[in-house]
């Protein structure tokens, strides 16, 4: 395996392991994350001047979906405030947990629900009220409000993270894509869990939590669940645990082959299609049909959306399969590793859209910062910077090295994992290709 | 508790609470004039107070779309307001009163709704101008009367070639007289011109002479801009009814229609087409009436505690040029 | 140094992928510039027409009718913009001299989904976009091409 530690380096491992880099940063992005909500309440109702709207949808959006996620995969879990207060909540701690009794109904997440169909649907409704949520301050703070509202409200009922790990609309499909990342937490040895008692890094210890996010982090494999909270680096009595960087998308490899993170990659396939036709298009009818919300147009673009998601995408990638051997059933298992290819596929199509709108309007940015409530302020003398889109010239040709280069990853991934699902790899990389088409018609 | 974990917890506590408080103080001790559509409330507030001699300093910005500000009756230069954006001025008034605040950017059919009062109160300069009484009241002018042209010209008329008819006319001055001018639709000039021995169109010729006498090119510059501000979103840009807004307006009427009973001449119609005849049939001082009071439910605005009576002339007299250009 | 038959067809494949890419297409149709008009009226949220089509070398004139608030017409790439009150049209003169598909935005805030209020214009044929197509085929090709030398190298 061509892995790399990093925390082979002391000063790395170090900065991991100390609390406070990670608390700070932390810290911050709660306040930040408390001041968008006020801004987007007492701030201009109108989105593109407004700190809320610009600072989650353009600025936080660009950093995760370009940089965080193809890199560190899950690296935004890591610093997420929504979970904190909650987590504090749990441990009746900040720095460190104090008393092991269990103060908190500790419930266990019932079994049906321990999977990603609850984050899938989570993801839907954003997406389906998405144009309202993203150009209204006041319903992007009620979105956030609600978000944190939910992950502090089910840390006082549930054990661990629960909110982060089955409901958070973007941890379905950060985890998903988690997998395609070069690096991971993973254990060095083990033998050395074998012969741990007590296993502090999923029950906790003076140290630290156990693993919020459910997982045992010896039998951690892939990217998927682990949040990159670090307490398993703290409580490890052996320093048995590690951060690797490691080649682009090792976790596909072996593909899952299970059907809700089958469904998810779907949909943000065709989430990122359906926003690339309506918002990017030029049909003025269509935008006004996916805003007017409740409106029988709306209802009509809605059952478009998720036709298209759930019956549409999934069952032309069903009947390509098909095709290609009709005595082969496809069901389940095969279905669901037959779509690893998509993941890679997926994260593509939304760096490529992300592209579209977040050069055009990142002088938005720079405006919001001097007056973020829209009350006259001038802070850093950038108030009144007329928008201006930059660096148009790069972005059809960096969408189509992002889509190109998202087409060439994801069939790759199909001919690795395509014969482990017993099936050619060749109908699902038609089916990739013929996406990569028709978003790059969408875009260019 | 560690020290260490009772900073993290004030430190922690006081930034979460310092970031939701702050803003908000800042926010309720900020005095800002909200512009909206008519639609969804115009402006906020709507009455302002103020002081003779003492500056008034405002803060405005725009909620949705792009707005102005600028006040009834006063030389002051429009502001614009831009969504998301603060812009700012400052007033100063010499007298009291009530003075109107309006939009200057259409900002939909109702744009022209889109008014305030800024009160005016203390000692002025000098005593009070008494109000005057516009001329279609003094002549006793119904302006909802129509007035079909019953004859017009068939060719374009030359003010040119009237000013020399005019010249040879007995006694020019009791045609070419602001008083005869403003209370005389062009019609009726011609028909008075009917004692002379001048042909159709030479007495429209000197219909339109006697129209450019009692205007000069600086105030149909006026007109025009005027017009193409506040006039051609409904009345279209060539005058011919047929402004952006024309339809939407026809379908308010219609709709406003249903179920109603009673006339129907006062409800929201599609805007007057001044290039069809019928404005021949219209003297200044009707055309005043009709613009500082308003259509009556018709949807046109009333525009008299906007303009000065001399915008309002000139406004006027722009109007004719789409019958005569 | 021996050469792999492996190395060989990548770096045909790479090689085509820098013609498709980069080399200067023909140019396709004599035509001679001419002057084009439109009226392009512009509502919440949406341009009419919302796609223009011009051929390089024109030059084109645009009326911009504003429908309900004001509004803004601005030209990716060209960087040229107009604004329009309702009732006064605007106009705007340009050389098209930019071969390709350009995005019309407004960038004057007209309302909620001001931002995603676009048209497109066409200069000539959107080369870019067949260039990505060309590059996607090869792409898909070269992962096979890659595939089937991996497993010539395993056999031997």
């Amino acid at each position: 395996m061509n892995k790399f530690e990093l925390t082979r380096f002391a000063f790395i491992k170090a900065a991991l392991k100390n609390r406070l880099p990670q608390l700070a940063l932390i810290v911050l992005l709660l306040a930040g994350f408390l001041f968008a909500i006020v801004a987007g309440i007492l701030g201009t109702p109108v989105g593109n001047r407004n700190f809320g709207i610009v600072f989650v949808w353009i600025a936080w959006w660009a950093v995760l979906i370009l940089v965080v996620v193809p890199f560190l995969g899950r690296g935004w879990c890591a610093v997420c405030p929504i979970p904190v207060v909650g987590d504090w909540l749990q441990r009746g701690a900040i720095l460190e947990p104090v008393s092991k009794k269990k103060t908190r109904l500790n419930l266990r997440i019932p079994a049906k629900f321990r999977n990603m169909w609850l984050q899938n649907i989570s993801f839907i409704l954003v997406a389906l009220f998405s144009s309202v949520i993203l150009t209204t301050p006041r319903v992007t703070s009620a979105v956030l409000a609600a978000l944190l509202f939910m992950g502090i409200g089910l840390s006082m009922i549930f054990e661990r993270r629960a909110f982060c790990r089955y409901l958070c609309p973007v941890g379905g499909f950060i985890g998903l894509y988690a997998q395609t990342a070069p690096s991971e937490l993973r254990i060095k040895d083990k033998n050395v869990c074998a012969k741990c008692n007590g296993k502090p890094c999923y029950n906790g210890s003076q140290l630290g939590a156990g693993c919020p996010w459910d997982v045992f982090p010896g039998g951690l494999t892939k990217n998927t669940y682990c949040g990159l909270c670090l307490e398993c680096m703290r409580t490890c009595p052996y320093d048995n645990i590690a951060f690797n960087l490691r080649p682009f998308s090792t976790d596909l490899e072996k593909p899952s082959g299970r059907m809700d993170e089958a469904f998810k990659a779907f949909i943000m396939l065709g989430a990122a299609m359906v926003y690339a036709y309506v918002f990017m298009g030029s049909n003025g009818i269509l935008k006004l049909a996916a805003y007017h919300i409740f409106t029988p147009a709306w209802f009509a673009y809605a059952a478009g959306f998720l036709v298209f998601l759930l019956f549409f995408l999934p069952g032309s990638f069903w009947l390509t399969v098909k095709i290609a051997d009709v005595s082969l059933p496809v069901s389940g298992r095969r279905f669901a590793s037959a779509s690893t290819a998509l993941i890679p596929l997926g994260l593509m199509f939304w760096a490529a859209f992300s592209l579209s709108f977040v050069l055009t309007n990142a002088t938005y940015i720079l405006a919001v910062i001097s007056d973020p409530l829209g009350l006259g302020w001038n802070l850093f003398a950038t108030a009144s910077l007329a928008w201006q889109p930059v660096l148009t010239s790069l972005v059809a040709p960096a969408q189509t090295l992002v889509l190109v280069g998202g087409l060439i990853w994801s069939v790759r991934t199909a001919q690795k994992t395509a014969p482990q699902a017993g099936v050619s790899a060749i109908p699902v990389a038609a089916y990739c290709l013929a996406a990569s088409l028709l978003m790059l018609w969408l875009l260019i | 508790m560690k020290q260490s974990e009772a900073s993290a917890r004030v430190l922690i506590a006081v930034l979460c609470i310092g970031v939701v408080l702050v803003p908000f103080l800042f926010w309720k001790q900020t005095p800002m004039i909200r512009a909206r559509m008519a639609e969804t409330g115009g402006w906020s507030p709507a009455v302002i107070r103020a002081r003779v001699g003492e500056p008034l300093h405002l803060k405005f910005t725009s909620e949705d779309v792009m707005h102005g500000f600028a006040v009834g009756q006063m030389a002051l230069a429009a502001v614009d307001i831009e969504p998301g954006k603060v812009s700012e001025t400052t007033l100063t008034f010499q007298k009291p009163g009530i003075y109107t605040f309006y939009c200057t950017r259409w900002c939909g059919p109702n744009h022209w709704r889109m008014r305030g009062t800024i009160e005016v109160s203390g000692a002025g300069s000098g005593n009070p101008e008494p109000a005057s009484r516009p001329l279609y009241v003094d002549l006793g002018l119904n302006l909802d009367t129509p007035h079909p042209a019953d004859i017009i010209p068939v060719e374009k008329p030359s003010a040119s070639r009237g000013q020399v008819f005019l010249s040879r006319v007995p006694d020019p001055s009791t045609y070419q007289s602001t008083g005869t001018y403003r209370s005389h639709s062009p019609v009726q000039i011609f028909m008075d011109l009917g004692t002379t021995r001048l042909t159709d169109l030479q007495r429209w010729d000197v219909v339109v002479a006697i129209w450019a006498q009692n205007t000069s090119a600086a105030g149909l510059a006026d007109g025009k801009e005027l017009y193409a501000q506040n006039c051609a979103a409904c009345h279209g840009e060539s005058g011919a009814g047929d402004g952006v807004y024309a339809d939407t307006l026809a379908a308010m009427g219609a709709e406003s229609q249903v179920g109603m009973s009673g006339t129907r001449e006062m409800s929201i119609k599609k805007p007057v087409n001044f290039t069809k005849p019928d404005l021949l049939g219209a003297s200044p001082a009707l055309l005043q009436g009709k613009i500082l009071r308003g259509g009556m439910g018709t949807g046109m605005p009333m525009w008299g505690s906007i303009f000065s009576d001399e915008q309002i002339w000139n406004l006027v007299a722009y109007l004719y040029t789409f019958q005569f250009k | 140094m021996k050469v792999k038959r492996h190395q060989v067809y990548l770096f045909g494949l790479a090689l085509l992928a820098g013609m498709v890419a980069f080399a200067p297409m023909p140019f396709t149709g004599n035509s001679q510039p001419t002057v084009r008009t439109f009226r392009i009226e512009a509502s919440q949220f949406a341009f009419d027409p919302g796609e223009i089509k011009v051929n390089p070398g024109d030059t084109v004139h645009i009326e911009l009718v504003s429908m309900d608030v004001v509004h803004g017409l601005y030209v990716d790439n060209y960087g040229v913009s107009v604004t329009a009150d309702p009732g006064q049209t605007a106009k705007i003169t340009f050389i098209a001299d930019k071969a390709g598909s350009f995005r019309l935005r407004c960038n004057v805030t007209c309302g909620a989904l001001h931002p995603f209020m676009l048209g497109k214009l066409n200069v000539g044929l959107n080369t870019w976009l067949y260039r990505s197509f060309g590059l996607a085929i090869i792409g898909i090709l070269s992962s096979f091409a890659f595939i089937y030398t991996e497993r010539e190298k395993q056999k031997i």
